[in-house]
């Protein structure tokens, strides 16, 4: 089903959470990200659709490689991209949110892209200015352009992410990531099958729509894809596991654990990765199985994807 | 004040002695000097005439704060005041909490004999630990001598097992009672939400209900071997209340108090993570509610609490998981609870009761109660008349209010304490 039979438009301009889309909306954000993959391979990469608008990088928490992301992929539309690293700056001088947000909105950025430790900051900041808001992550809570470029570099090796086995395995109680993940993969819709020790388990998540494994041979039996998380230590108080060794051998994907999946699996890492903790360094290595690279790769197409559609928006409303 | 006033023709419900009927009361010298429907009106320089409307003792709140003094904007005792008698209280008791810690005996006795000069009738317990630690103790003593009339252990509950059981035993020679908030320490620590699948979607740090049960049946165990009065400070649980009942099945000195939040709210009222109903203990869910409800009716509760709190920031200036925990609740209290009436969850009576005798009797007051001799602290109020609460409108010098927005059927006409009238709507 293409979208050219509806006449339909994408119409958010906040991406706070995967459960804000439909699967038109993801639909149409992988063909825009589709070609800006194929672009983004040519020396011609640069386009100039988000002229004249800036977008503001506030991240609360330290990120290289999703601010990175994000910088490149405005700047690739030709958007003014300012950085903010917020952990050094007002935050510690002891100023509210609301109010940094109004100081920022006041500056007259089109676009904030938001990383912050507690969940629901992207929804009170886009609530407080009313400027656009994308979530680079919140807290625990979502992570929804990790998803999408999750499932859009799978959408690339496959026809179709629905009626696939799909295996998440490591802290998904920490992750927002898996929680995007989890919502977006339903909405495609996925099997989902979660693994992990249950200290490292959210309370309810068998209801979650995802079956719940605590043996990872058991859990890998048919699986289409994996997706490694790494343990969140800088969201844990206290231990959730003896060690990382006895983690790596019960938890830890290797090329002898994974014949137990489709012959064709593939291995996904959100990165930042812990080789020889979640994952062994082989696998996550490995051409045949890991899309780790072509996950990186499509980060950049997704977020200028979401960008483009955004700002889009923006310029519509500015005329209406 | 030496006047002679009467209130005829009212509903009088009475939760002390169980009436809910015709009546009226003669107030002579700020005392109660006759009730029923046949009052001597003849030495009365005035008479209200109460038609349609509910005369109630003046409520009571055992758990109310302000801000420091001198807090720029704050909450003082003045605005503290207003608020109160525009709800309805007569009596409220500041509790501490970590902004305002009250452990220190030197000017104790002088600040409760400062709030003594109110018209509403302030009352103040001590912290129980030296800065609210829970390592120390404050100087439990001196403090009930300067008219400290609990003492309290505010938020966090007190994770040293042996510390808890010797502030059981030491408050016992005062026969006061020592609040507790029912919370495993360690599994609350750091934590905004109940553990639940809402909190787990949002991913919030969250509390299970069993911490609850955990500290209820360790605090009762240690009150049983230390001979203390456990006050659990805001049960919110159903899990707590079972362990409740559990531990009243023994012959222990253990009292119930609920805060109004979780009787009227839950914790999908926060819904889309709004920080004003970011409390402490957190939003519990519907089933607590409800549990919690049919606790009151069942008389397990003995007193409900505002646990009013003003925060600097009336949206609190940060999301939730980060916002200031507490509401502003003496103005709609009173609201809150008749919402319940209204709905058909409590009687009148019963609703009044955990709000005016219940509280009065725990801390052996003469007033919340409408009999000769008692104080005439007194309310009327209009038990339909519909109204919405509006922050900017509150006698409050602050405004986060989780009832913000909130449609409220019944307010208060008259409050009244030894008989003269504070608040007239």
């Amino acid at each position: 089903m293409s979208r050219a039979e509806f006449s339909y438009d994408f119409p958010h301009r906040h991406l706070v959470s995967v459960a804000d889309l439909n699967p038109v909306d993801i639909q149409i954000i992988f063909e825009r990200a589709a070609h800006h993959l194929a672009a983004n391979r040519t020396p011609d990469k640069r386009s100039e659709v988000l002229r004249g608008l800036t977008v503001l990088n506030l991240f609360f928490e330290a990120s290289t490689r999703t601010q990175g992301s994000f910088e490149m992929a405005g700047k690739r539309l030709g958007a003014d991209v300012v950085n903010f690293a917020m952990a050094s700056s007002s935050a510690s001088k002891g100023e509210s949110l609301s109010d940094t947000a109004r100081t920022l909105a006041a500056m007259k950025p089109d676009i904030m892209v938001v990383r912050h430790s507690a969940t629901g900051a992207p929804q009170f900041l886009a609530e407080r200015t009313g400027l656009a808001v994308v979530n680079a992550g919140d807290g625990m809570h979502e992570h929804p352009t990790q998803a999408l470029l999750d499932s859009f570099t799978l959408s690339q090796r496959w026809d179709s992410v629905g009626g696939r086995r799909i295996l998440i395995v490591g802290d998904i109680l920490h992750s927002r990531v898996a929680r995007s993940n989890i919502g977006l993969l339903n909405i495609l819709g996925a099997e989902i099958r979660l693994c992990a020790p249950p200290t490292l388990l959210p309370s309810d998540v068998d209801q979650w729509g995802c079956d719940v494994f605590h043996d990872l041979d058991e859990a890998l039996k048919g699986c289409d894809a994996v997706m490694a998380l790494r343990q969140q230590r800088e969201r844990m108080s206290g231990g959730f596991v003896p060690s990382e060794r006895e983690f790596f051998h019960l938890f830890g994907l290797t090329h002898d654990r994974l014949e137990a999946a489709s012959p064709d699996v593939l291995v996904m890492h959100p990165g930042p990765m812990n080789r020889g903790v979640e994952i062994h360094t082989k696998l996550a290595d490995d051409p045949e199985m890991s899309v780790i690279l072509d996950q990186v790769e499509s980060g950049v197409a997704i977020r200028m994807a979401i960008l483009e559609l955004i700002g889009a928006n923006i310029r519509k409303e500015a005329a209406a | 004040m030496s006047t002679t006033r009467a209130i005829i023709n009212a509903r009088l419900v009475d939760p002390a002695s169980g009436q809910d009927g015709p009546g009226g009361v003669l107030i002579e010298d700020g005392l109660i000097a006759q009730t029923g429907s046949e009052l001597d009106l003849d030495a009365a320089d005035e008479v209200i005439d109460a038609k349609g409307r509910i005369l109630a003792p003046a409520l009571i709140d055992l758990r109310c704060a302000k801000e420091p003094a001198l807090t720029p904007d704050g909450e003082t005792v003045d605005t503290l005041c207003a608020s109160a008698m525009t709800g309805g209280f007569g009596t409220i008791v500041l509790a501490p909490n970590a902004r305002s810690p009250l452990d220190k005996a030197d000017g104790f006795a002088g600040m409760n004999r400062g709030l003594a000069q109110r018209g509403v009738r302030v009352l103040s317990a001590c912290g129980a630990t030296q800065g609210l630690a829970g390592e120390q103790m404050a100087e439990i003593g001196l403090m009930v001598r300067g008219g400290a009339v609990y003492a309290g252990c505010g938020d966090a509950p007190i994770h040293d097992t042996r510390l808890m059981r010797r502030l059981l035993s030491y408050t016992s020679q005062f026969d006061i009672w020592l609040a507790s908030r029912p919370a495993d320490a360690h599994l609350a620590q750091g934590t905004v939400a109940l553990e639940s699948d809402w909190s787990a979607r949002y991913g919030l740090p969250s509390e299970p209900a069993v911490s609850e049960r955990i500290a209820i049946e360790r605090d009762a165990a240690l009150a049983e071997l230390s001979g203390g009065k456990l006050m659990i400070d805001r049960l919110s649980t159903a899990a707590g209340l079972d362990a409740l009942r559990h531990v009243r099945s023994r012959d222990l000195e253990i009292a119930a108090t609920v805060a109004v939040a979780h009787l009227t709210l839950n914790e999908v009222d926060a819904g889309g993570l709004d920080s004003a109903f970011r409390m402490d203990p957190p939003l519990r869910s519907e089933a607590d509610r409800l549990a919690l409800v049919e606790a009151l009716v069942s008389g397990e509760i003995d007193a409900v609490v505002s646990d009013h709190r003003p925060t600097p920031f009336d949206d609190k200036g940060e999301p939730f998981a980060l916002a200031i925990a507490g509401t502003l609740s003496l103005e709609t209290m009173l609201g809150a609870m008749l919402g319940l009436v209204h709905d058909g969850e409590v009687e009148l009576i019963d609703a009044l009761r955990v709000m005016t005798s219940g509280p009065a009797d725990l801390l052996g007051l003469p007033q919340g109660r409408i009999a000769v001799g008692a104080p005439a602290d007194l309310i009327l109020i209009d038990g339909d008349k519909p109204w919405v609460c509006q922050p900017d409108a509150f006698a409050s010098a602050r405004g986060n209010s989780a009832w913000s927005g909130r449609r409220f059927q019944g307010r208060v006409l008259q409050t009244l304490v030894a008989g003269d009238t504070l608040y007239n709507s």
